[in-house]
Parts: structure tokens; C-alpha cells; sequence
């Protein structure tokens, strides 16, 4: 039998490793490590007690309801999609809580659980939609954004109710002195750190990056659709739970707030509109530049109408520093 | 027994018929070649065989069984692999992902077994002598042989019985085929079979012990490959005979200097590349892949940055995009090497690519004439043959030769007279790449200059006037006359430089 020979001028040494492009790959998430730097050190230079625990808990408690939005957010937008519904899924939380929740801890997590589960099939539903009807995510979520929202209106018109204040002290819980915002914080990172090294991960990142190879390799595209926007309902969820704590009252309008900023803390992070990739890492980042440019523009004592201004303006900044990375990149491959 | 037994195999897009009553039979333990001009159904044949697509009618039977797989995963669990003309690769997940890619080893936490995962890869490239491949690199970073190279490994990796290449060569440099040819004659003496489909009959020549002839979505033929002459399998495949592959050389060129190009570099891929291409002349760039030749191409048409001067008919232009190297009456075309990739817009039609980037030549007084579109691209359709269905087919949906053809169309269309032709006939069927060299030959007497690369030697030795080798980023001779041949292209290629 005659065996096939290496090519003669190929050898198996390994090349070089290629510094400069790996650190072009990570240029927007390097980025955003720079932008949250100089923001919170602008911010230490005009506040005293900002390098501190307490500050850390604080800041954490503020953002973490965007960052469990932005979680499901990245896990779609690494698949390539975009879930707008998460908006009307928040708002359905709370007033579900607001309206259900009692002092009876065993009836509380019961509908604790009710909701999470309606997270998920939502998404799920999502999910199938986009599957079976073969529909851009952005026309089937915007839809089912408002169909949540008008449900959300039926069983709460206003603003109101109210969650027992055992559920609002959850957001203060501490352990070894950090708070539970910030214990959730450790468990999205590793929650991520798990997720993205499954193939389930896997399958949904490289569906993001490239759905007709993805196909071919044997991936289920409905399937992947569906825990993809299934996972991204289920952060929703989560995130209401979470909102609940902060507001102690269910708001029928309160997660319009979520849905763009959701975006935002992702692509700030790195994280690439065209899917396949990004980091959670990047966008919880992202969430913490977004939500400290309003403590920055509170201690700037200025109209707090410039928090938009300087968010989109950040937004921008980073779009801007990932797409001469990119190209800087493409230059070099060719 | 054969393994493989497909009867009355048919498949439609529509009004378009790509398969129709197909029959095909294969045994374990062979390489069993599949031939046809472009647009016959190979591929579509083996998406049906791999589970990518659902044939309409027939039956095909494996060992003995009813096989009828609903997607990839089913072809792969009855142990039926293929390596795909348009490569199934992720361009964001790593070399070694994409190779396990749904088949990773696992660890207890259900998380990929990264260590495991270096490990096997490395045993499947050493066991098969695979070409150097950093298996934690991003595939995106790869060239189109590089990634063609790890298509193969992710097919292996499944330890299929039957193996399908479609075309699997037609993207690697000779020395990466000559390899993967030796490595389907082990495969098959490993008892798998192999199916393999290539446009080049020296390759099919060389490892298959039969083949199966598909003419229009019909099979023509079934040979013992060692009872049938070159020229009665050509024939069958065409539905004509064909004289000769290779047009006259008659020499066209003229003193004119289309393009003069002095101290060219980019990078570490291309350091000073000096060379004059005359009107009328079609110059060879040859030498083994990866010493700049895609480089020079690429910077040649402004799509990679480089330094140095480029005199464009005795004019120094400066050229940092492809639009500068297109405009005016006179410039510079290019056919690039990937297709699917830098040439096609798939989603567009056939028409749409022909002439979107001449769309200027249909206007008049700022209206568009339909008519005088539709004409250009009737000649342009029926002087390439390009088989679609309509004008507005998708180029996504032509078979790969046809949408090479489309490429070399588009390039036609445009008004440039200096034409960068790299590997302008991978893929394309023997009638096909007969009329490309003629077409070549014809253009360069209209005055034409053709720069041309091919990864198939004989091309180069046989329709180039000159031949430059490359190897190092600069050019290490320069071939004329009677020293054109594939000996002192390779010794050029590989030998340290001495004066030719
Ligand atoms: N998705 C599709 N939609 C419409 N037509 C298609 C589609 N896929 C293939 N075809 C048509 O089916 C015919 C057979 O194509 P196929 O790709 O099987 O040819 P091939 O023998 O592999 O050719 P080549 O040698 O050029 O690769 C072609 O005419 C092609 O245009
Ligand atoms: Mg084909």
C-alpha cells in the first residue's frame, strides 16, 4: 500500500504565534477595558468613596437588570439575530410579580418560576417563528414585543402593585461583604464560560458565523433558533425578577428602557452585529460603561438628558474602534 | 457487492432539471471517479448522497439497505462523509473546532475537551500526513487551500466508509494534490470507498479504478477506468469530440509595455517584484503556492496594499482600490481565486453580476436600456455557455464551473484591457477550459495583456508566452521559449536562484 507523503516543502513546526492579529481580534473588547477605566477614573477623580466595595455593590445592583437582558441579547446576537421582544418580556414580569407575588414565600417562588418557565417558552416561540415562517428575527420579535406589551397593559394598565419587601432585600443579601448583585455577576461570567464551551454553544456560535456551512456540518437550524431565543426569554425573565427588587412596583412600559440598551452594552463589549462573535465578558463591561455615565453625568451636575448624548456618543466610539480593527485585520490576511 | 446502488435518481429546482433518472454503483475499496462538464449534477448527486438536499425520485440503496437521509446527520450516521465543493467550514470557530465541529470530546461538565481535542487532531494529521495546519488558528485567517486542506480533515475525522470529494483538489497547490491523490488511493485500500470528482483528467487518470460519466443530469456511462481511452471519456462527457486542449501559441505580443511593475513589496509576502508585461501577451506566474503570487495578483487590482510604481501603458498610476485599477477605458480586471468569497454577489442573478459594475454602459441619458442589457448578456450567456436556466437565476444556485464562467463574464464586460487571471479555470470542464485558452489567445492578438496564474502546470507551460516563478516573495526566473516546462518552472521554484 502506498502511503500519501507530507508535501515536501511543508513542515510541521509551528509558525509564529500572530500577536498583532489576536490583539486586532480584541481591539473593541480592549477598547471598551479602556473606556470603563477612564470613566470610573473621571468619576474617582470627582467623587470620594468610588474605589470601594460599597461603590462596587452599588454600581453592580444599578446595572445588573441590564446586564441579564444583555445576556440573552448576546447569546442571540452571537447566533446573528435580534431579540426585540425582551422589551415586552420584562414589562410582563413585573407586573406578573407586582400583581401575583405575596408574603407567602412557597406562592412567591411558585410564580418566581411561572415566569422564568414563560421566559423561556415565549422565547422558544420566538424561536419556531422565525424557523418555520422563515422571517427576519427583527419583524417576528418587534410583533411578539407587542403582544407582550399589550398583555402586560391588560393586567396592569399603570404603574403599580407591589413585591414583598423579603424579595426587595434579595438585592442587598451580602456574603463575605459583596451583595448578591455582584454573586450573580460571578455566576453570569461563568455561566458563559460554561455555556460557550458546550456544543450546544458552539452550535449556536457558528450558525451566527456562517448558517449554510453550519447546516451542512449537520447543525438543526430550528433548534438552534429555539434555545437560542428560548435562553434570551429566559434572561428577560430574570431580568424583570431582578427589576422588581430595585422598583419594589410591576411597570407595563418600564422595558422599552431595556431593549436598545440590551444592544448597546453588547456591541460596546465587542460583541459583532453579524453574529459568531463576542464575548459576555464584553458586554457585561459594556453594561457598566452605560449605567456609570449616569452617575457621571449626576455628579457633573448636569441635565441628565446628556446620559443619551454621551451613550450614543460612547456607542459610536466603539462601533468606530471595531471596524478599523476589522479592517486593519483584513488587510493583514490578504 | 457494491456498496452504493442508485437507480432513476432525479431532482428539480423548479423548472430546472438537475438530475434526472441518474443510475450510479460503487464498491468498498475503490476510488470511484464521477465525471461531467459543469452543470451535469455531480455536486447535486452528492448533496442527495450526503443528506444536504432531498432527491424527488429514485431509490439509492447502501449495503443492501434503503437510504433516503433527511439531512447531513443521518448520512453521517450510515458513515457517508463529504468534502463540499463549497466547503462547510465556520469561519469563526478554530481549525481543530471546525474539524470536530458537533463531534467534539467532551469533558464531564459537558464543556469540549480541549486537551482531548488537541490530541486527536494532531494523531488524524500525523496519521494521514497531512501539510502543516496550526490547529488552534482561526479559520478565517486561512487562504482557500489551507481551508480546502481542513475540509478534508473534518471529513476524515468521522471515519466514513464512503467519502465524497467533490472538486477537492481543484483548490490545492500541486504538491497539497499530488498528496491528497495518494491519500485517496490509502483509503481506499483501507477499505473505504471514495468518490471523486475532479476536472482534471490526469488526476482521475492516476487513482481511479472506475468511473461513472454524467451528461445533463443523466448517467452517459460506467467504465473499468483501465478500459477506456482519455478521449472516448471526453467525448462522452461533452457529447462531441475535442481535438486538443491547448490552442496554437502564436505570438502576439508587441514592444508596447502594458504594465511595467518595478520594486513591488507588500508585507512579508512580496519584496520587490520587478517585471514588464507587453500588449498582446499572455505572461505566466508560476512557482509554488504561497510565494507571493496571491499577493501579487491581490495588490496588482488595489485590493491589498503594496509599494512600488506600476506604469499602466507608460503611465505611472497609483492604485490603493479596486475602482482606481478598473477605471478608464484601459485598466486592470482581475478573476479572483475566491469566487464565492471576493467575485459573486450569490444572491443576485446571473444578469445582476454580469453587469452591475458596468451598468454605466446601458445607460443613456441617464435612463437604463433593458434592450441593450439583455442583448449583452445573451452573447455574453451563450459565448461562455453559461448553463442557467434564465438570465435571473441566482448565481448562488449555478453549478461552481458556471459560476466561474460568470466571473470571467463580468470581467469581460468591463472595458479594462490588462486582465489578471488567477486560476481562471478551476473548476470548468475540459470543453469549457479549451475555449477559455482560446478565448485568452484570441484576446491577447486583439491587444489584450494577460497576467496568469494556474495551480495546474501544464496549463502555464502550454498557453503562456513567458513564465515567471516566484518563490520568496520576488521573482526567481523568468522562463522564454523552449525553457518553458514544468522541470524548470519546479527547479526555478524551488533551486536557489541562478541567472536563467
Ligand atoms: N439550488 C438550486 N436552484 C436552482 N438550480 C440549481 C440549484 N442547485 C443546482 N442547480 C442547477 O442544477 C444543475 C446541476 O448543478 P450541479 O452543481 O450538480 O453541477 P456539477 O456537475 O456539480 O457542475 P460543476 O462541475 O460546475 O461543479 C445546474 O444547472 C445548476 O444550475
Ligand atoms: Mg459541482
Amino acid at each position: 500500500m502506498e502511503m500519501a507523503q507530507r508535501p515536501a516543502e511543508t513542515k510541521l513546526t509551528k509558525p509564529a504565534i500572530d500577536w498583532r492579529g489576536r490583539l486586532l481580534d480584541r481591539a473593541p473588547f480592549l477598547v471598551a477595558c479602556l473606556m470603563l477605566a477612564l470613566i470610573i477614573g473621571i468619576y474617582g477623580g470627582l467623587q470620594s468613596g468610588v474605589f470601594s466595595l460599597d461603590e462596587l455593590n452599588l454600581d453592580t445592583a444599578a446595572a445588573m437588570t441590564l446586564m441579564l437582558a444583555a445576556t440573552g441579547q448576546t447569546i442571540v446576537l452571537v447566533r446573528g439575530g435580534i431579540d426585540l421582544s425582551i422589551g415586552g418580556m420584562i414589562s410582563l414580569g413585573t407586573v406578573i410579580a407586582a400583581t401575583r407575588f405575596t408574603d407567602n414565600p412557597s406562592t412567591t417562588a411558585l410564580w418566581a418560576l411561572v415566569i422564568l418557565a414563560l421566559g423561556f417558552l415565549i422565547g422558544a416561540l420566538n424561536g419556531l417563528l422565525i424557523s418555520l415562517l422563515k422571517l427576519q428575527p427583527f419583524l417576528v420579535t418587534l410583533a411578539t414585543w407587542s403582544i407582550l406589551n399589550g398583555v402586560a397593559m391588560i393586567i396592569l394598565p399603570t404603574d403599580g402593585g407591589s413585591v414583598p419587601g423579603w424579595w426587595v432585600g434579595f438585592a442587598s443579601a451580602q456574603l463575605i461583604g459583596l451583595t448578591s448583585p455582584v454573586w450573580m455577576l460571578l455566576a453570569l461570567l461563568l455561566f458563559w464560560w460554561w455555556f460557550r464551551a458546550t456544543r450546544v454553544g458552539i452550535a449556536i456560535q457558528a450558525t451566527g458565523s456562517n448558517e449554510k456551512s453550519a447546516f451542512l456540518s449537520g447543525v438543526s437550524i430550528a433548534r438552534v433558533n429555539l434555545v437560542t431565543y428560548g435562553l434570551s426569554g429566559l434572561f428577560a425573565a430574570g431580568a424583570a425578577l431582578f427589576l422588581v427588587t430595585q422598583t419594589g412596583t410591576g411597570s407595563p412600559t418600564i422595558g422599552k428602557d431595556y431593549i436598545l440598551p440590551s444592544v448597546a452594552a453588547a456591541v460596546i463589549g465587542g460583541v459583532s452585529l453579524f453574529g459568531g462573535r463576542g464575548h459576555l465578558a464584553g458586554t457585561l463591561i459594556g453594561a457598566f460603561v452605560l449605567t456609570l455615565i449616569g452617575n457621571l453625568v449626576f455628579v457633573l451636575h448636569v441635565s441628565s438628558y446628556w446620559q443619551p448624548v454621551a451613550s450614543g456618543v460612547i456607542l459610536l466610539l466603539s462601533v468606530l474602534a471595531s471596524s478599523v480593527a476589522e479592517k486593519a485585520a483584513r488587510n493583514r490576511v490578504q | 457487492m457494491d456498496l452504493v446502488t442508485v437507480k432513476g435518481l432525479s431532482k428539480r429546482y423548479g423548472g430546472i432539471v438537475a438530475l434526472s433518472e441518474a443510475t450510479f454503483s460503487a464498491r468498498a475499496g475503490e476510488v470511484h471517479a464521477l465525471l461531467g462538464e459543469n452543470g451535469a449534477g455531480k455536486s447535486t448527486f452528492i448533496q442527495i448522497l450526503s443528506g444536504a438536499v432531498q432527491h424527488d425520485g429514485g431509490s439509492i440503496m447502501v449495503d443492501g439497505q434503503e437510504y433516503r437521509p433527511a439531512n447531513p446527520d443521518a448520512a453521517q450516521a450510515r458513515g457517508i462523509a463529504a468534502v463540499f465543493q463549497e466547503l462547510s467550514l465556520i469561519p469563526d470557530l478554530s481549525v481543530e473546532q471546525n474539524i470536530w465541529f458537533r463531534h467534539e470530546p467532551r469533558t464531564l461538565l459537558r464543556t469540549v475537551n480541549r486537551g482531548e481535542m488537541r490530541r486527536k487532531t494532531l494523531a488524524l494529521l500525523e496519521k494521514y500526513n497531512f501539510p502543516a495546519l496550526r490547529p488552534d488558528q482561526e479559520l478565517r485567517r486561512l487562504t482557500l487551500a489551507e481551508r480546502q486542506i481542513v475540509e478534508i480533515a473534518k471529513g476524515l475525522a468521522k471515519d466514513p466508509r464512503i467519502l465524497i470529494l467533490d472538486e477537492a483538489t481543484s483548490a490545492l497547490p500541486a504538491r497539497e494534490a499530488e498528496w491528497l491523490l495518494k491519500l485517496t488511493r490509502q483509503l481506499a485500500a483501507e477499505g473505504r470507498l471514495v468518490i471523486f470528482i475532479s476536472h482534471r483528467m490526469a488526476e482521475v487518470r492516476a487513482i481511479a479504478d472506475r468511473l461513472t460519466i454524467f451528461r445533463n443530469g443523466s448517467t452517459v456511462a460506467a467504465h473499468e477506468a483501465d478500459a477506456v481511452s482519455d478521449n472516448e471519456i471526453v467525448t462522452q462527457m461533452i457529447g462531441r469530440r475535442l481535438d486538443r486542449l491547448y490552442p496554437e501559441r502564436v505570438p502576439t505580443a508587441t514592444d508596447r509595455i502594458a504594465l511595467g511593475v518595478k520594486g513591488f513589496s507588500s508585507g512579508s509576502r512580496l519584496s520587490g517584484v520587478d517585471f514588464a508585461l507587453r500588449e498582446g501577451e499572455v505572461l505566466g506566474v508560476g512557482g509554488l503556492q504561497g510565494h507571493g503570487q496571491r499577493e501579487l495578483f491581490q495588490s496588482l487590482f488595489g485590493a491589498t496594499r503594496a509599494s512600488g510604481t506600476i506604469e499602466l501603458w507608460g503611465n505611472q498610476v497609483s492604485i490603493s482600490n479596486p475602482r482606481q485599477a478598473l477605471t478608464g477605458k484601459d485598466g486592470i480586471a482581475l478573476v479572483p481565486e475566491d469566487r464565492r468569497g471576493q467575485g459573486l454577489l450569490l444572491t443576485k442573478s446571473v444578469r445582476e453580476n454580469l453587469t452591475l459594475s458596468v451598468i454605466k454602459r446601458f445607460t443613456e441619458n441617464g435612463l437604463l436600456s433593458r434592450q441593450k442589457e439583455a442583448a449583452l448578456v445573451k452573447e455574453m450567456v451563450d459565448f461562455l455557455r453559461i448553463k442557467a436556466g434564465t438570465p435571473e437565476q441566482l448565481a448562488g444556485t449555478l453549478s461552481g464551473g458556471n459560476q466561474q464562467k460568470v466571473i470571467f463574464g463580468k470581467m469581460l464586460l468591463t472595458q479594462a484591457r490588462v486582465l489578471l487571471l488567477y486560476d481562471p479555470t478551476r473548476g470548468v470542464d475540459v470543453g469549457t477550459k479549451r475555449e477559455i485558452f482560446q478565448l485568452m489567445r484570441d484576446l491577447a492578438a486583439k491587444g489584450y495583456a494577460i497576467l496568469f496564474h494556474s495551480s495546474d502546470m501544464p496549463e502555464l507551460v502550454h498557453v503562456a508566452d513567458r513564465v515567471l516563478v516566484m518563490r520568496n516573495g520576488r521573482i526567481a526566473a523568468t522562463l522564454e521559449g523552449d525553457h518553458i516546462s514544468e522541470e524548470e518552472i519546479l527547479r526555478a521554484a524551488m533551486l536557489e536562484t541562478k541567472a536563467a
